[in-house]
């Protein structure tokens, strides 16, 4: 191997080792942004931010299906404490009871209303059409973000779902 | 004819004697960086041919208000589709093919530095292009969520996704293996005499294209790699719902995507830098300010990218940040037209059709460069975030920026390429039938992302169809003039109006015209001698004689 060729060698194994460490590096992005936003404040998302004496709001699930959807909604968590500045998680089981695949699409509806604007949707099954198999029964959740300070007066928010031909 | 000329005739004569494969075997076992330039030339001319037709289904839904042509999930997949395969598919090759054909050339070099793994990256394209053309047909489509993939509706799309994913894979790792292999030509093959601040500009652009692209293009991988397993394999990067975050995907995205901007526009300053002192017969203006300018640009470019994001809400203390430094970028950006300008200044100027073209960037790009800064104000670009003014914005740097100049590129180099000269007459009606009709596509989108209408939309009010008729007259008339730009290629190959001079600009001093056209199979495999390297460095004012 002559000079050139063995300079050559020498920076595409540099340059490979690079592309290597910088396909690393995207995936050290992850936690580098969680610190990042933590250390920031940024992160108005975080369970821990929910203390044990900050004020609750009880959160009601409530379900429907359009008249002659053969699909049945189960609610697993019925009633939920949602804390201010808290993250909550609800889910929901859904199964087709026919022999048929269905296309279905949940119809989100809040009980008062301005609770809608205390709790945001992060992830929602209703954001999206639901393609179920004959018979399968299938498991979605809820994600929503309690806002950060919520009026006294306010003790409880329903939130309903109808599952709806899409 | 010079001395050089000739010995290069006779090796010539000399290789085809025992010249490798023939027919369609000699392009599958390329070895050839000339063989593999004219492959990604080819390749990506292709894939502008099939992203222009995807382009002109998105115009012709969009003449007039209401459904005529697409239902909105296939009009979404043309958008998503056009996007990445002009991207990945005609820009960023078509300059990787220029770096293969030129680059040792220019350099004095023998061939690139791995012929072998050049071969490699370019046959990566065509299977890519397979899938992303695939994702098509299979159940649910092509991805549809546009070409920068966020979730969640990248997670939630259906297989089409996949596919595409799996072709960003191959695309990327094409485009590091052609990189690394870019890289280690410059720095290491250079002719005696041409230290780095002596190279042409198109090679410090490709070098510095190249070194962005082995930065960026691994986390562009990692990222779709993390959408891959988010939608099989239960990881919860971007899902929402297990505790991932989608914003964080923009930012990952866009960590590759600005840098990636540049990708696809510092060659193009490379070879706009080429073309304006051959026909404004005077040395580049500012060549070292030039370099300077070159690499700031790629160094700030890692420090912009959440100003595609201001939408998503920063906080103000990060817009500031990202605003104050993209609009430093405007510094080597506007060194670099001033020099042009002042390269053309006193110039014994003439219009020939690369000149034309090289021109066309420097107005054409430069009124991208201004929107770009509208774009870089927070409070504005909050407005027209994902607005048409968008859409006029980087088009006007991709279209009259990066493809400009590649038409430019081509009718500069194929008189080497080929051995014979365009129809001069036809190249000028092609110039300016595509400066006319491009303005006529694109100027008007700046009016209507002003008033409002969102980008990737298939119908819209009815108070934004005067507009949007003229754009589509516009871009029907823009595409069916690159027909003009394919039929004189191809009768240029054919014996085009003569054969061409070794060196048909008598204002180019590079490397390159030194070596016989068409160039032959073998150049430089002896290095040139360093009194004509010398002598060309001179004539760029790039060599001083000290007494």
């Amino acid at each position: 191997m002559n000079a050139v060729a063995q300079g050559n060698r020498r920076i595409a194994i540099r340059l490979g080792l690079v592309a290597a460490l910088m396909f690393s590096f995207g995936y050290v992005l992850v936690p580098f942004y969680d610190v990042l936003c933590k250390a920031l404040g940024l992160d108005q998302a975080r369970p821990e931010f929910a203390t044990a004496t900050a004020t609750a709001l009880r959160l009601e699930f409530d379900t429907n299906v359009a008249a002659g959807l053969p699909v049945t909604i189960e609610t697993l968590d019925r009633v939920v404490a949602a804390k201010a500045g808290g993250i909550v998680k609800a889910r929901f089981r859904i199964a087709n009871t026919s022999g048929e695949a269905l296309t279905i699409r949940a119809i989100p509806s809040f009980a008062p209303v301005r609770a809608a604007g205390l709790l945001q949707k992060l992830e929602c099954f209703c954001f999206d059409a639901l393609k179920l198999a004959a018979h399968e029964t299938r498991d979605v959740t809820v994600v929503l973000v309690v806002a950060q300070t919520l009026p006294e007066e306010l003790g409880a928010a329903t939130l309903s779902y109808t599952l709806q031909p899409a | 004819m010079t001395a050089s000329t000739e010995t290069l005739h006779l090796q010539h004569a000399d290789h085809q004697a025992h010249a490798g494969a023939e027919g369609w075997r000699r392009w599958l076992c390329a070895t050839n960086h000339k063989d593999i330039g004219t492959l990604y030339l080819w390749f990506s001319f292709t894939m502008f041919v099939l992203g222009g037709v995807m382009a002109l289904g998105i115009r012709a839904e969009l003449f007039k208000p209401g459904l005529q042509f697409w239902q909105p999930e296939l009009f979404n997949q043309l958008t998503t589709l056009h996007g990445i395969i002009m991207v990945f598919g005609a820009i960023m090759p078509a300059f990787t093919g220029l770096a293969n054909w030129m680059l040792p050339l220019m350099l004095g070099a023998p061939d690139m530095a791995f012929a072998r793994m050049n071969n490699w990256s370019f046959w990566l394209l065509p299977p890519a292009a397979a899938l992303l053309v695939i994702s098509l047909f299979v159940p649910g489509g092509a991805p549809a969520g546009g070409w920068t993939l966020y979730p969640p509706l990248s997670i939630q799309a259906g297989m089409g996704m996949d596919l595409a994913i799996f072709a960003i894979h191959l695309l990327g790792l094409s485009s590091i293996m052609g990189s690394i292999n870019i890289v280690t030509t410059v720095l290491n093959m250079r002719a005696p005499g041409m230290t780095l601040l002596k190279m042409p500009m198109f090679a410090w652009t490709s070098l510095v294209t190249a070194y962005l692209l082995i930065a960026v293009a691994p986390v562009l991988a990692g990222a779709v790699t993390m959408l891959l397993t988010d939608r099989h394999f239960g990881t919860n990067f971007f899902k929402a719902a297990g505790g991932g975050d989608p914003v964080l995907f923009q930012h990952i995205f866009w960590f590759f995507g600005h840098p990636e901007v540049y990708i696809m526009a510092l060659p193009a300053f490379g070879i706009v830098s080429q073309i304006l002192p051959t026909f404004s017969r005077k040395p580049l203006f500012g060549y070292v300010s030039m370099v300077y300018a070159v690499c700031s640009i790629a160094i700030l470019s890692f420090m912009v990218w959440a100003h595609h994001m201001f939408a998503v809400g920063l906080p103000a203390t990060a817009q500031l940040f990202f605003m104050f430094m993209t609009m430093l970028i405007a510094v080597p950006t506007g060194v670099k037209v001033f020099n042009w300008i002042a390269t053309m200044w006193e110039g014994e100027m003439s219009f020939e059709t690369p000149m034309l073209f090289a021109i066309g960037f420097v107005c054409l790009f430069t009124v991208g460069g201004f929107s770009g800064l509208v774009l870089s104000i927070a409070p504005i670009d909050i407005q027209m975030t994902d607005t048409y003014y968008v859409v006029a914005h980087f088009h006007y740097v991709l279209v009259a920026g990066a493809l400009f100049s590649l038409f430019g590129a081509t009718y500069y180099w194929l008189p080497k390429w080929s051995g014979y000269m365009y129809n001069e007459r036809l190249g000028k009606l092609h110039f300016w039938w595509s400066m006319i009709w491009f303005n006529v596509t694109f100027f008007p989108m700046h009016f209507l992302g002003l008033a409002g209408m969102p980008r990737r939309i298939p119908d819209y009010p009815l108070q934004f169809t005067d507009f949007n008729s003229v754009a589509s007259i516009g871009a029907f008339c823009f595409g069916l003039g690159q027909l003009l730009f394919l039929y004189n290629v191809i009768s240029t190959i054919r014996g085009g109006v003569g054969k061409a001079p070794a060196k048909p600009w008598e204002g180019a001093h590079t490397l390159e015209w030194e070596v016989a056209s068409p160039a032959p199979h073998h150049t430089w495999e002896s290095p040139p001698d360093e009194a004509l390297v010398k002598k060309g460095l001179r004539a760029q004012s790039l060599e001083h004689d000290h007494e």
